[in-house]
């Protein structure tokens, strides 16, 4: 079809796109300590996973769609501050706070690559949708 | 062309309404235009039936209402109840925007056609 390669490059997009949103909340909740159900626990950081899809109606392409994005199960850091009216009372990590456990690096890293992958699948894009434009050339 | 060209407005509606709460993602079915086209074309090509009107329209509408694609698999519905996912819209209006294309190459082909008969001369 002369559109395949359209609709998996739009798959490549919607994926990247999904790993720039899950990277931003990371970095946003960068030192968050109430996570989204109300609770006193730092947030966790979320992990975007992809997975291959084969292309409906042309068998042998693959497209790419997020299978899951998963919540890290690390262990929350724990920074003393024993002023602040969230410092544990006691036990070995008394008089500090827990905060989530985001490496802030690994994400401004994570949110670049699926930046240039963007460009890439919307490169890709713009080539597939130049190929269709030549073949109407024929026509004229 | 006409199908193109209704259909790519029904997908600016949908990219005009990227932030709409509760807002669904409209398309129209291409298969469904061409099934309604090619039947059409048999039923004015079998000679009994020439069912055109004097002002040139089919005598039915051609093509499919707009139809609420919000079940579709490819749509996830976003907290805020929208359904409009940017790259598929504006995927769906570069192919949409080829196949007019192709339409219109075709039709100003066919003028080409009768401008030639006209002059009886090839230019």
């Amino acid at each position: 079809m002369l559109f395949t390669a359209l609709d998996i490059s739009t798959s490549g997009l919607q994926a990247q796109r999904t790993r720039m949103q899950t990277a931003a909340s990371n970095v946003a909740n960068l030192s968050t300590s109430i996570n989204e159900n109300g609770e006193r626990k730092p947030f966790q950081p979320r992990y975007v996973t992809f997975e291959a899809t084969e292309q409906p109606g042309t068998p042998g392409l693959a497209g790419v769609r997020v299978a899951s994005v998963t919540q890290s199960t690390a262990e929350p850091v724990y920074r003393y501050d024993p002023d602040s009216p969230e410092a544990l009372q006691q036990g070995p990590y008394a008089g500090c706070v827990p905060m989530p456990n985001v490496n802030l690096l690994g994400q401004m890293t994570d949110a670049m690559e699926a930046v240039r992958s963007y460009e890439a699948n919307l490169g890709v894009f713009e080539m597939s949708k130049d190929i269709a434009e030549q073949t109407l050339r024929i026509l004229t | 062309m006409t199908f193109a060209q209704r259909r790519h407005d029904v997908l600016a509606g949908n990219i005009a309404n990227v932030d709409t709460p509760g807002y669904h993602a409209r398309d129209m079915s291409i298969e469904q235009f061409q099934g309604d086209l090619s039947e059409a074309i048999e039923a004015r090509d079998a000679p009994p039936a020439l069912r055109m009107l004097s002002d040139g329209e089919l005598d039915r509408p051609l093509g499919p209402k707009i139809a609420d694609v919000a079940d579709n698999s490819k749509a996830i519905l976003r907290h805020d109840e929208n359904s409009v996912n940017m790259e598929q819209q504006v995927a769906e209006m570069a192919k949409n925007r080829i196949l007019h294309n192709t339409a219109l190459t075709i039709l100003m082909k066919q003028f080409r056609m009768l401008e030639t008969a006209i002059r009886e001369r090839i230019t």
